[in-house]
């Protein structure tokens, strides 16, 4: 955990948003052991030791032998900052709950299966920064009509328009507020392009969404 | 010696509590009150919750009585503070749901940071213990990351307390009796020694994923003996030697008041 990270107390992420990648997994997602697709936001936390800044190294993730992981991937998302405490809002009103905006880059392992919470997946070290500042809420009209993108070592690999969400923000806002009360400077990602990108060590992988700016962080490991 | 915070006189208070039970604050004040008084109300025992780690299916019967194998890797989940509470206090049972239970289990709480610690070394990291009731609300069970945030991280569904127990007065922490009672009956009844993964081991493979910090808690799982619990019940889960947390169950509305 970095001591000047912009995330307070909370980091909720949203996987499976992308209406593209439910279509493309809904076969699976009718067998063994999902049965069958999702019907609530399927949500994630990036624990505290995962918070990390614009401009910081992402470590390498390690195998439970200690040698260098196979693989890596990121996603990016909006960060949505929460400005006042949520409690059980409603979808019409979640927005006025919205502090600032922000990006979210969620470095992990590959994302192989959603049956079991992710821990050796997710929760790595330094895994999460946000940034590169937190933008006044009212300095964006319609959040759902963003788009994230990202670049690494210079070249765009992944656009993902928010308005491909299958929940909006809004929504997402107020089916987590009936879940847990939501205290000023907890973020939410609200959803990653169903393809991650797979990364490599050394990389320098850019998230940027216009209006909101750039997340740029550098692959330790090299 | 045990470690508490409470609200006593109108003061937030972080105290001390011998085994004489006597309560002195940190400012070395002895406070005159016993430890049953209802004048005591009882925080979460951590000051700064960290990450908090949650075992699923990690006793053997518990996982039979679920239909599951047990694991052969431990089933982890993370809550955040908005779960807990203290001993004494209330959680709420959700509207329009068929089945919520408890689940007393036995936490370690973290007093240093550490990643790749061995297993041989991993109680020099833990600082005390503690009890919780990790409540589950078994109808919002979905196949995604199971057991999903909407069953597992709710406000109030995570009473702890009513104190952490230094490591050093609890000789043999892998040999405890716990037992859970509903209204006065004995409902769960079961001993830490049938954990599948022991507190060393998953001191060891929790700091292999990731850098363990004070104020992080490991929830160790829960033996078999599950029933459903109705506003109005009062459930009391108790480790040996460690503590009695006494929770009672309301209903949505009288949890969430004027926001219900």
């Amino acid at each position: 955990m970095t001591a000047n990270t912009l995330v307070r107390s909370k980091l909720v992420c949203v996987a499976l948003n992308d209406k593209s990648q439910l279509t493309a997994l809904e076969g699976t997602f009718n067998q063994p052991p999902y049965n069958k697709p999702p019907t609530q936001p399927v949500l994630y936390y990036k624990p505290r030791n995962t918070w990390n800044v614009d401009g910081a190294e992402v470590e390498w993730a390690k195998d439970f032998d200690g040698s260098d992981a196979p693989a890596m991937a990121v996603g990016a998302s909006l960060g949505v900052v929460i400005g006042q405490e949520a409690c059980r809002v409603s979808q019409a009103e979640a927005l006025n709950y919205v502090g600032g905006y922000t990006i979210v880059s969620d470095f992990s392992l590959p994302e192989e299966s959603y049956f079991r919470p992710d821990i050796k997946g997710k929760c790595l070290d330094t895994s999460a920064p946000v940034g590169p500042e937190i933008v006044p809420a009212d300095t964006i009209d319609n959040p759902d009509a963003l788009t994230v993108t990202i670049r690494v070592n210079g070249e765009q690999k992944s656009a993902f328009a928010l308005a491909d969400m299958e929940r909006s923000v809004a929504e997402l806002i107020s089916t987590i507020s009936w879940i847990m009360t939501l205290q000023p400077g907890e973020i939410i990602a609200v959803g990653f392009a169903g393809d991650r990108v797979p990364v490599a060590r050394g990389d320098r992988v850019e998230a940027s969404i216009e209006g909101v700016g750039t997340l740029t962080n550098t692959l330790g490991g090299a | 010696m045990r470690h508490a915070r409470i609200i006593f006189d109108g003061r937030e208070l972080d105290v001390d509590i011998d085994t004489n039970d006597r309560i002195t604050t940190s400012d070395g004040e002895v406070l005159e009150v016993s430890l049953g008084s209802d004048d005591i109300t009882w925080l979460p025992p951590v000051k700064e919750p960290g990450t908090i780690f949650a075992l699923g299916l990690n006793y053997a019967d518990h996982a039979t009585e679920l239909a599951f194998e047990p694991p052969k890797e431990p089933l982890v989940f993370i809550k955040h503070a908005n779960t807990l509470t203290g001993h004494k206090q209330v959680s709420y049972r959700p509207d329009n749901i068929d089945f919520q239970h408890y689940e007393c289990e036995l936490v370690a709480v973290i007093g240093k940071t550490g990643k790749n610690i061995r297993r041989e070394d991993a109680m020099e990291y833990v600082a005390g213990y503690t009890v919780c009731n990790d409540f589950a609300i078994r109808d919002y069970l979905e196949n995604y990351y199971r057991p999903n945030l909407r069953v597992k991280s709710r406000d109030s569904l995570l009473p702890m307390g009513p104190w952490i127990v230094d490591r050093e007065d609890v000789p043999d922490v892998s040999n405890l009796r716990l037992t859970t009672e509903v209204n006065g009956k004995i409902t769960q009844d079961g001993s830490t020694s049938d954990m599948i993964f022991d507190i060393p081991f998953l001191v060891e493979y929790l700091s292999k994923i990731m850098t363990l910090n004070p104020g992080d808690m490991i929830a160790t799982g829960t033996p078999h003996g599950m029933v459903d619990m109705q506003p109005g019940d009062t459930v009391v889960c108790t480790i040996e030697n460690i503590c009695s947390l006494e929770t009672r169950i309301v209903s949505e509305k009288e949890y969430y008041g004027d926001k219900y």
